[in-house]
């Protein structure tokens, strides 16, 4: 295991979920939430890892399930497994206290979970890597901080590989320019 | 007291301005040197194992009411080819740790193994600050061979590097594993922002004049001791590239509250209705004055602005002892600044209006730190008609730039995968844009305002930014800044003709630094602690 710092938990999954393709907000939220998975002693890596390799699958909810969400449910099953992302920002944007609500197949449940905290709700749910149906539910703060991060080598290595995807390679013209040219130190 | 308004973000917070930003007594390290003298902190050097030459480790332990920190300093050969101040570098003279507490042998050998890497060691909870140094190659031996003599060094060729170590990196907040800034934020010694930064910085200088003293005692039985009024001039260098600009965009929350202390020190001094400190001020000028006269700079364009602040300072230094014995004298001095000088001179002006005040202002140095959570929410419930006129409202400035115009849009910030370090890009001309960083506020405020005019005026954002997540980060930006009016840079970071370090000077300017010196529009040489009171006199225990 590597031991990591809190906010290099939370810079590494927001640039790992940035380069395996969410929005930049998007990916500044699953940075924080990985943040506070890592802060409970949770294994925030292989939870970001299951989202990042399966994001592609996940649907987003359709307006007539969020019709359904707003009036407390029942929710209705979708083509495939709800993006966890997705959904979870839509409840919290919209201020839903939606406690009780159960969604059907979600994807990764555990990022619903991890997600919803701002709002002071969480999800229940069978097996928080796998898609399944999750039951929203109160979970007030103040949150567990102050614990250090840890991280399997390997998922280390395959998160940073993500994150790699938000790096420009150097050319000869970004090595002249880039980092500011000028006289080089001679004092 | 007559209640003046603070100066408002469209003067305060554009880059030209930004560029001319001087230190004032609520910059970091004037609020660090003021807590260590109230509060009586000591120095003690625990530990000075150096060889002849100035190689080995010194451990310096300051106590505190609260806790005891140490920098852990090592010293180590460095070959001169190998000396460079870019982040490229992988090899240094001296590498530093602020320890919490004070480090055992085994925790020394640790450090020992890794600090001297640097980003490539690993560290701790037990390190809050990470940093490293080179000598000033011109300076270095000048001063080491003078003391040897038994003599003091030039003080002509003191003035013009200014420092004897300069820092290349100086790391906080969870980097390479060190502690996490909320994990110590809460203890009253190290609460202002970058507080642990300044104290590593400002027992780096205790150790660099030990070093000379050191290293000449060694050469020559009849070595002299750097004088004390030396000591005050040096400060520690730094140089300062493109990694910084970001941080500012990146922290809009934290940003307006150090802004908002220093105007809203600037306005109650406006607001007073006599010049009680006319004399105090006076003072402060003088010394400013000298300190412009030992500024030096190679760039065209900054020597050019200190011609002018000379200019302007000479003005001042007539026209204040008039205006101060009118109505309102230091608001009647501030108008007359913004009415006649350069924004360097303007600028000065401020900084010099604040610095006899303490006692009215400085408990705003107490209020510069940010619950940055408070950038992290985002209210979905607002329909898309009321976001477009929260844009509208904050980002009208941002409506003054034609982003079809290439020479708005024609840089982009990213992050080279060579170094991971923020870089700035020519879209035109270069690959790479489609990984652009989120740093270009005007233009992407203006084109959530145009995807807003497309949605239904009654939906909720929620909705929208389900459909559009494109614009999550700018809607959470643009609602920040409803409550915070020194967010934001309030100019183009993207255009043509926008200079980095505008942003980097303003920046250092809140910590305190001096004598700035661009290299080129991307990277600046300054002062760290130049002309301040040695770490070593405000903290006289058993120091050396």
């Amino acid at each position: 295991m590597i031991a990591l710092s809190l906010n290099e938990a939370e810079t590494l999954c927001a640039k790992a979920a940035r380069g395996a393709g969410y929005c930049w907000g998007q990916a500044d939220d699953i940075g924080r939430a990985a943040r506070a998975l890592a802060a409970e002693g949770s294994d925030f890596g292989a939870a970001l890892l299951v989202l990042l390799q399966t994001r592609e699958s996940f649907i987003a909810p359709t307006p007539e399930r969020l019709a359904r969400w707003r009036a407390g449910g029942p929710d209705i099953a979708g083509v495939g497994a709800l993006c966890p992302v997705l959904a979870a920002t839509w409840l919290t944007d919209a201020g839903l206290d939606a406690v009780g609500l159960r969604l059907i197949n979600i994807g990764a449940p555990v990022w619903l979970d991890a997600l919803l905290r701002p709002a002071g709700l969480g999800a229940a749910c069978d097996d928080p890597f796998a898609a399944g149906d999750a039951t929203l539910i109160r979970r007030p703060g103040p949150f567990e901080t102050g614990k250090r991060a840890a991280v399997e080598a390997e998922i280390w290595r395959a998160l940073n590989a993500y994150a790699a995807q938000t790096y420009v390679p150097e050319s000869e013209s970004s090595r002249r320019r880039g980092a500011g040219g000028g006289r080089v130190d001679d004092d | 007291m007559s209640a003046i308004a603070p100066r408002p973000p469209e003067i305060v917070m554009r880059l030209a301005r930004l560029g001319a930003a001087h230190p004032t007594r609520l910059s970091f390290l004037r609020a660090l040197i003021r807590g260590a003298t109230r509060e009586r902190w000591r120095l003690r050097r625990a530990r000075f194992a150096l060889d002849d030459a100035g190689f080995g480790h010194a451990v310096y332990t300051v106590e505190t009411p609260g806790h005891a920190y140490s920098l852990v300093a090592f010293s180590t050969p460095l070959a001169d080819e190998r000396r460079t101040d870019r982040v490229i570098a992988e090899a240094w003279d001296a590498s530093f740790v602020l320890y919490d507490g004070a480090p055992d042998a085994d925790e020394i050998a640790r450090l020992q193994a890794n600090a001297p890497l640097q980003e490539a060691g690993r560290f701790t909870a037990r390190e809050l600050v990470l940093a490293r140094a080179n000598k000033s190659v011109r300076l270095f031996e000048a001063v080491v061979a003078a003391l040897a003599k038994g003599e003091q060094p030039d003080g002509a060729a003191l003035a013009e590097v200014g420092y004897l170590l300069r820092t290349t990196a100086v790391y906080g907040n969870g980097k390479f594993g060190i502690a996490d800034r909320d994990e110590f934020a809460g203890r009253p010694e190290l609460a202002g922002p970058f507080r642990a930064e300044m104290l590593t910085v400002w027992l780096i200088r205790a150790f660099s004049f030990d070093l000379v003293d050191h290293v000449a005692a060694r050469r020559s039985p009849g070595a002299a001791r750097l004088a004390p009024e030396l000591r005050r001039s040096l400060g520690v260098g730094n140089a300062t590239g493109l990694g910084m600009a970001p941080f500012l965009v990146r922290h809009p929350v934290l940003i307006h509250r150090w802004f908002a202390a220093r105007e809203t020190a600037l306005a109650r001094v406006r607001g007073l209705a006599e010049a009680d400190e006319a004399e105090a001020f006076a003072r402060s000028l003088a010394v400013f004055r000298a300190g412009v006269e030992a500024w030096r700079t190679q760039d065209a364009r900054q020597a050019a602005a200190i011609v002018a602040l000379k200019a302007d300072l000479a003005g001042l230094a007539e026209a204040a002892p008039q205006i101060l014995r009118g109505p309102l004298p230091w608001d009647a001095l501030y108008r007359f600044a913004e009415a006649r000088l350069s924004l360097e001179g303007q600028e000065a002006c401020v900084a010099l209006m604040l610095e006899p005040h303490g006692a009215l202002i400085d408990d705003l140095a107490d209020e510069m730190q940010a619950d940055e959570t408070l950038g992290q929410g985002l209210d979905g419930r607002v329909t898309c008609a009321a976001m477009r006129q929260i844009l509208a409202h904050r980002y009208g400035w941002a409506a003054e730039t034609d982003f079809a115009d290439p020479a708005a849009n024609a840089r982009f910030w990213y992050v080279s995968a060579d170094k991971l370090e923020p870089r700035l890009g020519e879209r035109f001309e270069e690959a790479g844009a489609e990984l652009e960083q989120p740093l270009a506020v005007a233009r992407d405020a203006l084109g959530l305002a145009a995807a807003l005019a497309e949605a239904p005026e009654a939906q909720p954002l929620a909705d929208f930014l389900l459909r559009h997540p494109q614009w999550r980060h700018v809607a959470r930006r643009a609602q920040t800044l409803d409550r915070c009016a020194y967010a934001e840079i309030r100019d183009n970071l993207i255009g043509a003709e926008m200079r980095p370090i505008d942003i980097l000077r303003a920046k250092l300017a809140f910590f305190g630094a001096r004598r700035f010196d661009p290299r080129s529009d991307r990277w600046l040489r300054i002062a760290l602690f130049a002309d301040e009171p040695p770490i070593e006199t405000i903290c006289s225990g058993e120091a050396a």
